[in-house]
C-alpha cells in the first residue's frame, strides 16, 4: 500500500471530527439547563452551536473515507489540533447568545441598582469568546466576564461544564464513547492527551473507569458542597445553592476554577466555605488513575504507598504554610494564613479560585506562588496544569542520583527507585532526558509569555504581575492578578489563548504539529 | 528402611557415603555407567543402570516399598517427574532437587505435596544459608546448630597466640569458667583426634567445641580467635547463591555485589533492594581497589568457578578483609583451607547431603562436619537404660567417641565427665567415623 499525503490529512481530520461529534453532543447538557431557567435564546444558542459542531464533525467523520492508521506523530497532531478545534467550536454558544440576546433581557440579569452592562456584550469580540472557550476547556479559569452572574444561568452553567469536560480529557472521553478501528488506536490517543496508565485490559475499559470515578467523585463534591453551605450559611437560598454546588463541583473538580459568584470565591464572605472548597481542589489535584487503582481495582495500598499523591499531599501544607509567612511578613493582606492557605491550595492544585487581589501582593509572595505552586502543579493523571509534581520529583532524584554516583565506582549498577518501580541507569537517563526537556521547554515558554506581558500588560502593572499571569495561563490556574480582563492587548490576549493550549497539552503535542506543519513529517537527517 | 537415591553426582554420593554406615538397603539409580562405577568401587551400595523416569527401572529398584525416594539428579525436571511417579508408585517420602529458588521461597504457597512431592531442596539455596549463618556470627569458621540452637559445633583454628597451645585437654578445662563448653574433636593437618585427657594442642588445630553458650565469647578469647563485627560484604557472583545471600542480609548490612555479565547485572539491580551492584570481574584487583576491597569485613565468592573463588578470596585476605568465604566444588580442597589462608570454604553438596540428613532422614547421626572425618550422632535414653543416673567417667564409653551435650527439658547441657544422663535425655555423641557402629550399638 501506498501512503499518500492526503492520507495522512484525511485520517487526521476524521479523527477531529470524531471529537467534534461528542461536542455537539454535549451541548444538550447546557441546553436542558437553558429551558429550565426559561432562558430561551440561551436555549436558541446552544441548539445552534451544538448542530454546528455536530454537523461539522459528522460531515468530517463520516464522509471522509480513511483506513489509514495513525502513527504515535500522528496521534500527537490530533491531539493538539483537536483541542484548537474544540475550543473554536466551543466559542460558538458565546458569540451566538451575544448577539441574538436583545438588550432588555439582559439587563434584566443585572442586580438592580449595578452600572454596568451585562457582561455576555463582551463575547460579541469573537477573540473573547475564543479565550473563554479555551480557558474553559483547558481547565484555566481566566475570564473575559468580568460580572459573571450577568451571564444568565445557561451561559454561567456552560462554562463550568466545558471545564469539566476538558478536565479528565476530551480525547479521552471520545475514545469511552466512539468505538475506534483497534485498540491500538485508541491507546495513542489516549497516549498523546494522557499519562498512558494502562489500567485495565483495554483502552476504552481504561477510559470509561476514568469517566466513571471523575463522574462519581464531582457527585460527591457536589453533595459535599450542598450539605456544606446549607450548614454554614442557612439564609442561603436553596436554589442558588444548588446550582452554585453543581457549578463548583465541576469547576472544583477539574480544578478549572471558574465560579458562579461575581467575586469568586470571597463573594461568601466565609471563612467556613474557603475550608469547605479547598476540599474539592485537592480532590481533583489527585490523578485520575489513583482513584482508579483505589476505587475501582481495590488497591488500597496506593492510599499510602503512592508517591505522587503522598509528595503532593505534603507539598500542600508545608506551601500553604511558608506562602502564610511570606504574607504575614509582607504585610500585604489582613489575613495571611487564611489567604495563604486558600491560595497556595488554590495554586498548586492549579484550580484558580481567588480569595485575594494578587496584586497587591510583595513579589517575594509572587515568585514563591509561581514556582512551588503554580510551575509544580498537581499529579500527574491528574486534570491539573503544570509541568505537574512527579517530574519535579523525578528532577530531584536524578540530580541526587548524580551527585551519588560520584560517590561510586564507575562500574556500578545505580538503580533508582521513582514511585516503587525500580530504573537502571538507562532507563533513568531516558526518563530524565524527556521529563528535562519538557520543564524546559515549559520554562521557556513561561518566560516568553512573561516578556510579551511585560511589554502589553498596560500601566501599574511590573514584572511579577506579568510573571503571575503567564504562569497562571501556562499553568491552566486561573488565578489572575487583573491583567487579563476585556480591554486587555489582543496580542497578549492570544499569547495567553496559545499558552493555555500548550499547558494543557503540556507542549510536545504542539510542536510535533508545528514541526510537521512547517517541515513536513520526513525525519531529519544529520 | 529402604532408601531410594536417583542421580550419582556428588549429591548423591555423599548422602549415600553418609547413609551408608546406618542403614543397609539403599540402592542408587544413575543413567551413567561411569558415575555407577566409583560408587561400586568405594561404597557398598546397590546401583542400577537406567532412568530414573523409566517406570521400569523405579520398579526394579523397589520403589514401592521404600522409606524415601530423593532426586538428586542435575536436571530439576527429571527429579520431579520421578518424584511424582515414585510417589504413585507407592514411596512413603520423596524429595526432589530443584533448581529455581522462587519454588523454595513461595512452597507454602505453590504446596508441591500435592502433586506427589514431600520436601524441595536447592544445594544453591543451602550453600546460601550455611554462608548465612557463617555471617551472622562472623567470628567462627564453621557454626551446626544442634536441637534449634540449644547447643552449637562450633569449629574454630587455634593460632599462636591461643593460651591452649602446648596444654592437655585436662589442663584446658581451667578456662572453662561455667562448664559451658567441651571440646570434641581437633582436625590436625588432615587427621582426625576424637580428644582425650592427655591430648596436647598445637598451632593450626583446627578444634570443635560443643558449647551452650550463645555469644562464644568465651571461646574465642582463650583461642586467640578476634571477635569480628560485621558491617560491609562484598559479594562475587550473582549466582543464585550470591543472589540469595544478597536478598536475605540486606537488611542488615551493607552489601555490594559483583557480577561480570551486564544483563544479569541489570536483572539483579532491578531485583534486590538495598544492594550495590557492581558491573566488572572480581578478578580484576584494580576493580577491588577501587571498590575499597579493604573497608569490607567480609568477602564472599560465589562465582561458578572454584578457582575464580579461591583467587578472590586470596585477594581480599591480602588486603585484610576480616572473613573470606569461597563456594567451591572440589570437596577434597576443604581440608587446604588454612593452607590457602581462607576462612571458610563451602561446598554446596556437603550442604545439601548435611541436610537431608539432617532435616528429612533424621537417623541417629545427626551431620557431616567441613574436613573432618567424625560424625554427630542423637540419641534419646529410655527409662531403665544402663547408662543413667551414672557420672559419664563411669561408663566405659568407646574410644574415638564422646559425648558432647544433652537436651534435658528443652534445656542444652554440655556433657563433662561428673556429668549424670538421665531418662529422656537426649544425647548427642561426637565420633569418628570407624567408632560410629560400637557408639551405635553402646546405645542399643
Amino acid at each position: 500500500m501506498k501512503y499518500r499525503k492526503l492520507d495522512t490529512f484525511k485520517m487526521i481530520f476524521r479523527q477531529i471530527g470524531s471529537l467534534l461529534i461528542i461536542l455537539g453532543l454535549t451541548m444538550t447538557v447546557p441546553a436542558i439547563v437553558s429551558l429550565i431557567y426559561s432562558e430561551y435564546y440561551s436555549l436558541v444558542g446552544f441548539v445552534i452551536s451544538g448542530l454546528i459542531s455536530m454537523l461539522t464533525g459528522g460531515l468530517l467523520y463520516y464522509k471522509i473515507k480513511s483506513n489509514y492508521e495513525p502513527l504515535k506523530r500522528h496521534a500527537l497532531i490530533i491531539a493538539a489540533m483537536g483541542w484548537l478545534s474544540i475550543a473554536i467550536m466551543g466559542s460558538l454558544p458565546f458569540i451566538i447568545i451575544a448577539y441574538i440576546s436583545p438588550l432588555e433581557l439582559l439587563q434584566g440579569f443585572i442586580p438592580a441598582g449595578a452600572d454596568y452592562h451585562s457582561s455576555i456584550f463582551f463575547f460579541k469580540n469573537p477573540l473573547h469568546a475564543l479565550f473563554e472557550s479555551m480557558s474553559g476547556f483547558t481547565t484555566t479559569g481566566l475570564s473575559m466576564a468580568v460580572h459573571e452572574p450577568s451571564m444568565g444561568k445557561g451561559l454561567l452553567f456552560y462554562r463550568h461544564f466545558i471545564q469539566w469536560l476538558g478536565g479528565a480529557g476530551f480525547v479521552v472521553l471520545t475514545i469511552s464513547i466512539l468505538k475506534q478501528p483497534n485498540g491500538k488506536v485508541s491507546y495513542l490517543l489516549y497516549n498523546a492527551e494522557s499519562t498512558g496508565e494502562r489500567l485495565k485490559t483495554t483502552i476504552i475499559e481504561t477510559a470509561r473507569s476514568i469517566w466513571k470515578v471523575y463522574t462519581f467523585l464531582t457527585l460527591f463534591c457536589f453533595l459535599f458542597l450542598i450539605a456544606g453551605i446549607y450548614f454554614l450559611l442557612p439564609e442561603y437560598s436553596l436554589a442558588d445553592n444548588i446550582f452554585d454546588a453543581i457549578n463548583h463541583a465541576m469547576a472544583g473538580m477539574s480544578t478549572g476554577g471558574f465560579s458562579t459568584l461575581d467575586n469568586s470565591i470571597a463573594e461568601y464572605q466565609s471563612q467556613g466555605a474557603e475550608i469547605l472548597l479547598l476540599f474539592p481542589m485537592i480532590l481533583g489535584a489527585l490523578s485520575l488513575p489513583f482513584y482508579v487503582r483505589v476505587f475501582n481495582l481495590k488497591q488500597y495500598n496506593q492510599l499510602w504507598k503512592d508517591l505522587q499523591t503522598k509528595s503532593l499531599l505534603i507539598l500542600f501544607v508545608i506551601g500553604s504554610l511558608v506562602l502564610s509567612i511570606m504574607l504575614y511578613i509582607s504585610g500585604t493582606v489582613s489575613e495571611p494564613f487564611r489567604i495563604g492557605i486558600f491560595q497556595f491550595v488554590s495554586a498548586l492544585s492549579t484550580t484558580g479560585w481567588q480569595t485575594s487581589d494578587v496584586h497587591i501582593w510583595d513579589s517575594a509572595s509572587v515568585t514563591f506562588i509561581v514556582m512551588a505552586g503554580m510551575i509544580v502543579g498537581g499529579s500527574l493523571g491528574a486534570t491539573v496544569g503544570g509541568v505537574k509534581i512527579i517530574r519535579v520529583l523525578i528532577l530531584f532524584k536524578g540530580l541526587f542520583w548524580r551527585i551519588g554516583g560520584y560517590f561510586k565506582s564507575e562500574e556500578s549498577v545505580n538503580v533508582v527507585t521513582v514511585n516503587n518501580h525500580r530504573l537502571l541507569p538507562d532507563e533513568m537517563n531516558r526518563e530524565l532526558a524527556s521529563v528535562s526537556t519538557f520543564v524546559f521547554i515549559y520554562c521557556v515558554f513561561l518566560l516568553l509569555g512573561t516578556m510579551i506581558g511585560y511589554y502589553t500588560m498596560g500601566t501599574g502593572f511590573t514584572l511579577k504581575d506579568a510573571l503571575f499571569e503567564s504562569a497562571s495561563a501556562q499553568g491552566t490556574v486561573g488565578l489572575s492578578c487583573g491583567i487579563t480582563k476585556p480591554g486587555m492587548s489582543p496580542l497578549l490576549e492570544l499569547t495567553f489563548i496559545f499558552q493555555m493550549w500548550a499547558g494543557r497539552l503540556e507542549i510536545i503535542p504542539l510542536l510535533v504539529l508545528f514541526r510537521s506543519i512547517l517541515f513536513g513529517t520526513k525525519p531529519f537527517l544529520t | 528402611m529402604r532408601i531410594v537415591i536417583a542421580g550419582c553426582g556428588d549429591i548423591g554420593y555423599y548422602l549415600a557415603k553418609l547413609l551408608e554406615q546406618e542403614y543397609k538397603n539403599i540402592v542408587l539409580i544413575d543413567s551413567q555407567k561411569e558415575n555407577l562405577k566409583s560408587v561400586e568401587a568405594n561404597l557398598g551400595i546397590a546401583t542400577i543402570l537406567g532412568d530414573s523416569t523409566s517406570y521400569k527401572t523405579l520398579k526394579e529398584a523397589g520403589v514401592d516399598s521404600c522409606n524415601y525416594f530423593i532426586g538428586v539428579t542435575s536436571v530439576e525436571s527429571v527429579n520431579v517427574l520421578s518424584c511424582i511417579l515414585a510417589k504413585k508408585l507407592g514411596a512413603k517420602h520423596t524429595v526432589s532437587r530443584i533448581s529455581n529458588m522462587e519454588y523454595i521461597l513461595n512452597k507454602d504457597t505453590l504446596n508441591f505435596k500435592i502433586i506427589g512431592i514431600d520436601d524441595i531442596i536447592s544445594p544453591e539455596f543451602l550453600a546460601a544459608r550455611e554462608i548465612e549463618q557463617i555471617l551472622k556470627e562472623p567470628s567462627l569458621t564453621e557454626s551446626t546448630e544442634i536441637a534449634d540452637g540449644k547447643l552449637k559445633v562450633i569449629g574454630l583454628h587455634l593460632n599462636d597466640k591461643s593460651r591452649l597451645i602446648g596444654k592437655s585437654l585436662v589442663e584446658s578445662a581451667k578456662f572453662n569458667r561455667d562448664n559451658s563448653f567441651m571440646i570434641a574433636a581437633i582436625n590436625r593437618s588432615g587427621k582426625t583426634i576424637i580428644p582425650h585427657g592427655k591430648t596436647i594442642f598445637e598451632t593450626g588445630d583446627y578444634v570443635y567445641f560443643i558449647t551452650s553458650d550463645k555469644t562464644s565469647g568465651q571461646i574465642l578469647e582463650f583461642t586467640g580467635n578476634p571477635l569480628i563485627e560485621i558491617k560491609n560484604i562484598l559479594i562475587a557472583g550473582g549466582s543464585r547463591t550470591g543472589e540469595y545471600i544478597a536478598h536475605r542480609l540486606n537488611n542488615n548490612f551493607n552489601i555490594t555485589l559483583i557480577e561480570k555479565d551486564q544483563a544479569k547485572c541489570n536483572d539483579l539491580a532491578l531485583r534486590l533492594e538495598h544492594i550495590q551492584v557492581v558491573h566488572g570481574d572480581c578478578t580484576n584487583t584494580k576493580l577491588l581497589e577501587e571498590e575499597r576491597i579493604g573497608n569490607y569485613n567480609a568477602f564472599v565468592s560465589v562465582t561458578g568457578n572454584s578457582e575464580t573463588n579461591i583467587l578472590s578470596c586470596m585477594v581480599a585476605k591480602h588486603h585484610n578483609v576480616d572473613k573470606t568465604i569461597a563456594l567451591i566444588e572440589n570437596i577434597g580442597l576443604i581440608d587446604y583451607s588454612q593452607n590457602l589462608g581462607i576462612d571458610t570454604l563451602i561446598n554446596k553438596k556437603i550442604a545439601a547431603a548435611n541436610f537431608l540428613f539432617k532435616k528429612i532422614i533424621k537417623g541417629n547421626k545427626l551431620s557431616f562436619l567441613y574436613g573432618i572425618d567424625a560424625e554427630i550422632m542423637e540419641f534419646t535414653l529410655h527409662n531403665g537404660s544402663e547408662l543413667i543416673n551414672r557420672p559419664i567417667k563411669e561408663l566405659n564409653f568407646p574410644e574415638n567417641a564422646i559425648i558432647g551435650g544433652v537436651i534435658r527439658n528443652g534445656e542444652g547441657y554440655v556433657t563433662l565427665g561428673d556429668f549424670e544422663l538421665m531418662a529422656d535425655d537426649k544425647v548427642f555423641v561426637f565420633s569418628d567415623s570407624q567408632s560410629s557402629n560400637k557408639v551405635l550399638s553402646f546405645f542399643e
